[in-house]
């Protein structure tokens, strides 16, 4: 990893204001765009939450749980828990079928489908499968997702690099994505999920077609992007992983909540 | 600097799909391009059309020779039939009016000059009620002393019911060629659609990247509708380019020798240029059109 993008993310772990370069104004401006308001410092708040797919499929049963601002969260269960389902509230691609997702202090029950692209901007999203676009270059792909929310072009160049040289990508920029590693094309897609500084990540399996080793370079990624403020909240089935950062831990198993502690490993100690 | 996102965007996706956007174009390009020889025969036929309607209009010719109080007989007959239903409305042509008409289709009005003085007689131009009764109406009117019995019908003339008939089916022809018309251009929309759904699918990627970063529904849908636009306005470019080219190699020459005589042709058509405009405009309202309907069905948003 570059020490140039770690002596970054490290002193912007110290000030939070993510833009510094531009000062106040900036943090303001990043304020507005986001309707995440977490109010009473929770970010994410689930009352009673089940998702049932179709008549006898249960994705969430009876969820309650809440994550505050600033926190460190995975997301563990075996296979068909529902820790995708979970995701997937959050970002509204789908409504619960009982109680309430309130993420940033936003009804998404409430929220009408209009709202819904501006609730994303205040997401920053990574999956397993990267999602990159093949035919673009890397400086291409994190651009487009400003474009796609109608920043201007100069603040695009502005961003662009800074959040490349974030992720250590600084020399790939003009690469096309299939020739990068698994790593490196995971680091573009959460350069791109961060590069308008969300308040809230949120990770499904990020590691999942990786190495070991390259997962906990994606994994100290995340962490020091948590360290500049910002809610993770990261699914894994990497026990390794789990164990090693010694975080908070939700456990699903058949939709139910059946864990949930603070600086815990992938797995209670069996006595 | 959106238009030039969007334009951006459509014209990537015009060349990742290169055939399919070549068959909407040539599409396009066909409706275009037999809807580009429509409108200017449909508008000819029109315009004759009225002037053979004009024709069904009785002409009375007033001698030169009668005196006033013969011509206002004349006309006090012709406001007692209006007055009965047998005619809808009719108008006075004075001989100057009748030298002016005429002037007007002279190819060259100078000749003119050479005429001692005004051969034209006036003349009640008559619009009946029914012209299957033009015959009763004519004989109602021939008692008059004012009329001019050297003229064509010995005063009176009128066209025959085959006229009538002949215009009935012109304007079948024209119903016909609405049709025709109109199914073309579903075929065209149609088309597009297809292409836009292809382009959608090959985008898909794309689609699903700005809905998870936020992109909102129509910044979605504009690069669609303009890939849509943009086939639908280079197929009609092309159309106008080879009417273009039909028009000054076959229609000019040929309607240069057939108008050779003395009186040229009065019926009118369309000028070219507001003619390519309005392809141009109905080959981007087909594109328009056939990315909206295909949105609506394949991208829900
Ligand atoms: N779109 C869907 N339609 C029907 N059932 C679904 C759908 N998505 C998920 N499910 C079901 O809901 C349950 C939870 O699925 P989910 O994808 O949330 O699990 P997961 O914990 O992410 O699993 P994995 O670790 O394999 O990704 C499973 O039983 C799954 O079959
Ligand atoms: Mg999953």
């Amino acid at each position: 990893m570059s020490t140039d993008a770690d002596a970054q993310l490290n002193s912007e772990s110290e000030s939070p204001a993510p833009a510094r370069r531009t000062g106040r104004t900036a943090e303001r401006r990043i304020d507005r765009r986001s309707i995440l308001r977490p109010g009473d410092g929770s970010m994410v708040i689930f009352d009673g939450v089940t998702k049932r797919y179709g008549e006898d499929v249960v994705g969430l049963d009876n969820i309650s749980l809440s994550i505050d601002a600033g926190e460190f969260v995975f997301l563990v269960g075996p296979s068909g828990s529902g820790k995708s389902t979970f995701i997937r509230l959050l970002i509204k691609e789908m409504d619960a079928s009982e109680g309430t997702v309130i993420v940033g202090g936003r009804d998404l029950g409430k929220m009408g489908r209009s709202k819904v692209p501006y609730l994303r901007r205040g997401i920053g999203c990574v999956f397993q499968d990267f999602k990159l676009l093949p035919g673009r270059t890397i400086y291409e792909n994190v651009a487009y997702a400003l474009e796609v929310t109608g920043d201007a072009p100069k603040s695009i160049r502005r961003k662009v690099p800074e959040i490349l040289a974030l992720t250590g990508l600084s020399d790939k920029s003009d690469r096309l994505p299939n020739e990068l590693s698994g790593g490196e094309q995971q680091r573009v897609s959460i350069a791109r999920a961060f590069v308008n500084h969300p308040r809230l990540l949120i990770a499904d399996e990020p590691t999942g077609n990786l190495d070991p080793d390259t997962s906990i370079g994606i994994m100290q990624l995340l962490y020091r992007i948590n360290r500049t403020g910002t809610t993770v909240v990261m699914a894994t089935h990497d026990r390794d992983l789990v164990d090693k950062m010694q975080m908070r831990v939700i456990a699903l198993e058949g939709g139910k909540l059946v864990r949930d502690e603070r600086s815990a490993s992938y797995a209670t100690v069996e006595p | 600097m959106r238009l030039g996102f969007f334009f951006r965007e459509a014209i990537r996706s015009i060349k990742a799909n290169v055939a399919i956007s070549v068959a909407a174009i040539v599409t396009v390009m066909i409706a275009v391009f037999i809807l580009g020889t429509f409108i200017p025969s449909y508008l000819y036929v029109q315009s004759t059309v009225n002037q053979q309607k004009s024709r069904l209009d009785i002409q009375v010719y007033v001698a030169d020779a009668a005196p006033q109080s013969q011509v206002a007989a004349l006309q006090a007959q012709i406001v007692a039939l209006q007055s009965q239903g047998l005619i809808k409305s009719f108008s006075f042509i004075s001989k100057t009016d009748a030298l002016n008409q005429f002037k007007a289709r002279l190819n060259d009005p100078s000749i003119l000059t050479l005429l001692p003085n005004n051969p034209l007689p006036a003349s009640f131009d008559v619009r009946p009620a029914d012209p299957a009764k033009d015959g009763q109406i004519a004989t109602a009117l021939r008692t008059s002393h004012a009329i001019d019995t050297t003229m064509p019908g010995n005063g009176i003339s009128y066209a025959e019911t085959t006229t009538n008939r002949l215009l009935t089916i012109a304007q079948f022809i024209q119903y016909a060629g609405l049709v025709l018309i109109a199914i073309l251009l579903v075929a065209a929309i149609l088309l597009i659609g297809n292409t836009i759904r292809l382009s959608i699918f090959a985008r898909r990627r794309e689609v699903e990247v700005m809905r998870l970063v936020g992109a909102t529904n129509w910044f979605i849908r504009w690069p669609f509708i303009i890939e849509g636009i943009i086939c639908g306005v280079v197929g009609a470019a092309i159309s106008v380019v080879i009417l273009w080219i039909a028009k000054i190699l076959v229609v000019d020459p040929y309607v240069s020798t057939s108008t050779g005589g003395l009186t040229r042709d009065s019926a009118t058509t369309i000028g070219f240029g507001t003619l390519a405009v309005i392809l141009i405009v109905a080959g981007g309202a087909v594109g328009a059109v056939g990315s909206g309907f295909t949105l609506r069905r394949f991208l829900k948003v």
